[in-house]
């Protein structure tokens, strides 16, 4: 491999890639505003300039093809020199906006500015007024005053979107970003420009002023939007969700999701229409009662049925974890063989960026870990056609909502003898069930995921529950988590009394009289792990944050079986 | 060898010691005549210098809005965590102020930092030293309490101008 | 005098020298409290009624409404009985102070103390090293280090001193003749008096007597700053409250007995040559002996805002190489004096 010295230290190279690659392959960070690893080189906001020997000038880093024997100083008299200048200058416009800027906290320029400036200015003039509340999009705000220019986001529509809408309009220190005539930026990938913007010019205008980033704890886990299952980041503040963000895994997501995920897959989590411990139906009410009496209740209920009279539904909104011990508990606590789960496809959804037809987050773990009919047992069209003929009388379902995607069913539903429903909010199949369990969220939960391509992946609690306590679950604690009390308001965050859908299942078999000695989600998945091909010799450190793919060969042998 | 001289070498009269008890209470005589300088509080208060730190306040411009853009720093930097703001959006030029800004008395430990880091001026240390409370959701200061209209505050003001 | 006669004149002067003392000694500490603020330029209690004149009192009612605490590793029995060991000791030694002169009541000749005995001063001496008991016992059973230190220092200190108060006594009672109070404060008419006659001996005993009521510069057996509060540490409440009134008694009784053997009593020289009324020349003979214990009294508060505490080797080393043999050359030179006069 052909090798370059950055700093006095030899490196390696790729052949083709630039000194600015190069350098971040080896850890060296070279300061960069314009320039991203997923988008085409522009090379116009100059901070990359470093020195390299036997160049008459200074070159920008981003778009200099590294050569075999080149000697780069990132460090120079020369370099520091230059950045400072260029700081200088991208400063010279760029409002005093800290204070009221939501980027402050995770801004380029504001890190630079301290890291690579000398802190002063010596403009004196005016600073040029542009518009400061530019709606780009339904979802995008954007800043003049604050854009540097550095064109990222008219690359992103561009290339990644492929929907070009944005443009640069007029010259020098008045140039803009606006919306081509006739266009609105609403394309289902919109938000992304958010999170590549260096600056706060570009905000989303669902989180915006909401909190500072300081405030929020991120903990990383898997969007439930669809099959994709884009790496995301969880941000809390005050036990509750503000938002979402996209973490790089360049097998699955790269550096993007969608709109539709960053929107519209978290905020059931904080809503008050959440289930807030177990509910029984008394005289057509739903009634809070305690764990115990709800487990009692549902045992003794479920005991009075004979074998092929239940089915169980797991689900695609569940984890692994959660399937495994459904499917298990049907198997051998119930001895039914009347079980599968819902498939959510809408092929409306699906593009050829990332969007899948499967909304669901796990369908192929579901599967995987034996939601699935036996031999003689019903698949779910089955089991609501046998239902309708009253051949089963009693329904276990489990994270899912079978009548929002057809009405007809509740009507079929009605006249079953018993349905238990494992739920996070209140729905229209909890408005019939006679016994509710509170299932905690995705958010809530340790757990996997397996993706439409047959990746693992993790997902990790962000919001505690009644009975988790965030320091010693180890979760992402922000400062406000590690020192606040229950008398500070700002840490009296709601506590939903949930848990997870597997915790509910052991805790149901063994009042049933069948012990599952699972403490940890991470258990489970052992159990997992022993006992299915696809997840032989896994466990939580191998997954780990950037998750782990099942053979095609594999996949494909368990799947035929 | 000479005996060092020593600072603590005393004098013959200082050694017989009587003398010495007669001068000390000589002193302490002459003070019970002198004037007293205890403040009798209730009905003679304290009132304190520009530099003096009491609780921290907000500004409220004469037009009747706070000066606070809602940026959070008070409320990073401080010690005690004693400081609660929500931002939220406005018309007005400053595109951001606070919806919501507590400050929990029982928390602050009056160290100034708030003010020191704000970057509009906007909460300064002010001279009120009479904090009592029953409970604790009385020691909880919300806006109504905090906001202070600018021209009680102008010594604090020109103080940390000179100072700061 | 019938029994019953003596018996009634006796009860009425206990009850008259009990209320009295009481109240000065609560007046004391409202006194001592006022004397500490003004030498360090402040005003002291002055929100109890006039100038703070009824804080005694408040003093009091907090004090009985406090908790009393007895520590769980203390003796039960001779924890409680320490401070009535103190209280005990402190009144009794009013018995022989006398006040005055005798005096024509209601054709009764009745003496101006509640017991004229012929031993008073021995009877003295012994009571007020019982005292020491006191705080030997509070120390020992409260059953806390502090406590026991406090203890220790005091006995150690009250036998060191007893020792120069006994020699100093015995050059007056070598001029006086006599052990009886009354007796004691005759023998010094007009200008004898014995700070006069033996001014050492009036030094040492004045010494001594500050050692002895454990008061500053010899407050080791308290000494905050190192024994949080010596032997009345573990002691809350009325106990508490015990201790502090038994310092303030004894601190009275040691003014009382300077006056008695040194500043002639209830004397006033030379006052019969003016003339006066003999009811007069009684009053303002007792008046005098309560102004005399007055500015002894002052003295105690002044001298204790003025002069830091001594170390404990310092004590010790004044106690026995300089208050001792000072004491005895006190003697010698009362001594020499009968031998030259007589």
């Amino acid at each position: 491999m052909p090798k370059i010295f950055i700093d006095g230290k030899e490196i390696e190279f790729k052949q083709g890639q630039t000194i600015i690659e190069a350098a971040k392959d080896a850890g060296i960070d070279i300061p960069h505003f314009c320039w991203h690893p997923s988008l085409s080189v522009s090379g116009n906001c100059r901070i990359c300039l470093v020195e390299v020997e036997k160049m008459p000038k200074l070159v920008i880093a981003c778009s200099t093809i590294a050569a075999e024997g080149m000697v780069v100083y990132t460090q120079s008299q020369k370099t520091l020199a230059a950045r400072n200048a260029v700081m200088e200058f991208l400063l010279i416009n760029h409002p005093l906006d800290c204070p009221i800027c939501d980027e402050a906290g995770e801004c380029k320029l504001q890190d630079y500015a301290y890291e690579h400036s000398i802190g002063e200015s010596r403009f004196v003039e005016e600073k040029v007024k542009k518009e400061k509340r530019v709606p780009l999009g339904p979802r995008v705000m954007f800043d003049g005053e604050r854009c540097i220019s550095c064109s990222r986001c008219i690359r992103f529509c561009d290339e990644i979107a492929k929907d070009p809408e944005l443009t640069f309009v007029q010259r020098g220190d008045r140039v803009t970003i606006t919306t081509y005539p006739g266009e609105v930026m609403d394309n289902p990938y919109s938000m992304n420009v958010v999170d590549i913007c260096p600056v706060g010019a570009l905000t989303n205008t669902d989180f915006r002023f909401k909190a500072r980033v300081w405030e929020m704890s991120a903990t990383k886990s898997i969007c439930n939007g669809c099959a994709r299952g884009c790496n995301i980041d969880i941000w809390v503040r005050n036990n509750e969700i503000l938002r979402l963000t996209p973490r790089h895994n360049e097998s699955v997501n790269s550096y993007w999701m969608c709109d539709h995920g960053r929107l519209n897959t978290f905020k059931f989590v904080n809503d008050s229409s959440r289930i807030d411990s177990p509910h029984i139906r008394k005289e057509g009410q739903l009634v809070k009662v305690g764990w115990d009496e709800a487990f009692a209740e549902a045992s003794s209920r479920l005991k009075s049925f004979s074998k092929d009279e239940i089915a169980v539904i797991g689900s695609a909104f569940a984890t692994c974890e959660d399937n495994y011990l459904v499917a298990r508990f049907a198997k051998s606590v119930l001895g039914t063989g009347h079980l599968d789960f819902i498939h959510h496809n809408d092929p409306s959804f699906e593009d050829d960026i990332l969007r899948r037809s499967d909304r669901t987050p796990n369908s192929l773990g579901a599967k995987l870990v034996g939601v699935r009919p036996s031999k003689n047992g019903l698949d779910f069209n089955s089991i609501i056609k046998a239902i309708s003929e009253r051949r089963i009388k009693a329904l276990y379902l489990v994270e899912d909502d079978t009548i929002q995607n057809d009405p007809e069913i509740e009507n079929i539903l009605a006249k079953l003898d018993l349905l238990v429903v494992h739920s996070t909010n209140y729905n229209k199949t909890t408005d019939i069930a006679d016994i509710v369990f509170p299932a905690s969220t995705y958010a809530e939960k340790n757990g996997t995921f397996v993706n439409f391509d047959g990746m693992i992946q993790r997902i990790k609690p962000a919001v505690s529950t009644l009975e988790a306590d965030r320091a010693l679950e180890g979760m992402a604690m922000s400062r406000l988590d590690k020192f606040g009390t229950r008398w500070d308001r700002w840490a009296q965050g709601v506590k939903f009394d949930a848990r997870p859908t597997w915790r509910i299942i052991s805790g149901l078999s063994s009042v049933m009289g069948y012990k599952f000695k699972y403490n940890m989600a991470e258990e489970v998945f052992k159990d997992i792990a022993s006992g299915i091909t696809s997840f032989n010799h896994l466990d939580y450190d191998i997954i780990g944050e950037q998750g782990f793919k099942i053979k095609a060969s594999v996949l494909e042998k368990e799947i035929l079986e | 060898m000479a005996e060092k001289k020593r600072l603590k070498d005393l004098s013959i009269w200082q050694k017989i010691y009587i003398p010495e008890i007669f001068k000390g209470l000589a002193l302490t005589f002459k003070n019970m005549l002198k004037p007293k300088f205890t403040m009798e509080y209730p009905e003679e208060k304290f009132i304190p210098p520009a530099s003096y730190r009491g609780r921290p306040v907000l500004v409220q411009e004469e037009n009747g809005e706070e000066r606070c853009v809602a940026c959070g720093l008070c409320s990073r930097v401080c010690p005690a965590l004693a400081i609660e703001v929500q931002a939220a959006e406005t018309e007005r030029e400053k595109e951001r102020y606070p919806e919501r800004f507590e400050i929990n008395m029982i928390r602050c430990i009056f160290c100034g930092f708030c003010e020191e880091v704000c970057p509009e001026e906007a909460i300064v240390m002010s001279k009120d030293y009479e904090l009592a409370f029953t409970n604790r959701q009385e020691a909880i200061y919300g806006k109504d309490k905090l906001l202070v209209p600018v021209s009680q505050l102008q010594d604090r003001i020109e103080f940390l101008r000179n100072y700061k | 005098m019938s029994l019953i006669e003596i018996l009634i004149i006796t009860l009425i002067k206990i009850l008259i020298i009990l209320t009295l003392t009481l109240l000065t000694v609560s007046y004391l500490v409202y006194f001592e409290r006022k004397i500490s603020a003004w030498a360090q330029n402040r005003l002291g209690p002055n929100r109890v009624g006039w100038e703070g004149i009824l804080q005694p009192f408040a003093d009091v009612f907090k004090l009985l409404l406090k908790e009393d605490i007895v520590p769980n590793k203390a003796n039960k029995v001779i924890h409680s009985l320490a401070p009535m060991v103190a209280l005990f000791v402190a009144f009794t030694t009013y018995a022989v102070i006398p006040i005055g002169p005798n005096v024509q009541i209601f054709g009764y000749d009745i003496s101006l103390v509640v017991a004229d005995i012929n031993i008073g001063i021995l009877y003295v001496l012994a009571l007020t090293s019982l005292g020491v008991y006191a705080i030997t016992f509070a120390g020992w059973s409260s059953g806390s280090k502090y406590s026991l230190l406090g203890g220790i220092r005091s006995s150690a200190q009250m036998i060191s001193y007893e020792i120069s108060m006994g020699f100093s006594i015995a050059g007056v009672l070598l001029l006086s003749e006599s052990l009886r109070p009354i007796a004691i404060v005759e023998s010094q008419a007009g200008w004898m008096w014995n700070a006069v006659v033996q001014p050492i001996g009036f030094i040492t005993f004045f010494v001594s007597a500050f050692a002895e009521t454990n008061r500053l510069p010899f407050d080791l057996p308290e000494a905050e700053p190192e024994l949080v509060g010596g032997f009345h540490t573990e002691y809350s409440s009325m106990k508490f409250a015990g201790f502090f009134l038994a310092e303030y008694a004894n601190m009275i009784i040691a003014s009382a007995l300077i006056t008695t053997l040194y500043l002639g009593g209830w004397q006033i020289p030379y006052i019969e040559k003016l003339g006066l009324a003999d009811w007069l020349v009684t009053v303002f003979q007792v008046g005098s002996f309560f102004i005399k214990v007055g500015m002894l009294l002052f003295f105690f508060i002044w001298i204790r805002w003025s002069i830091p505490r001594f170390r404990y080797d310092q004590l010790m080393n004044i106690g026995w190489k300089v208050m001792f043999p000072l004491s005895l050359i006190n003697l010698v030179w009362v001594a020499v004096l009968i031998m030259i006069f007589n």
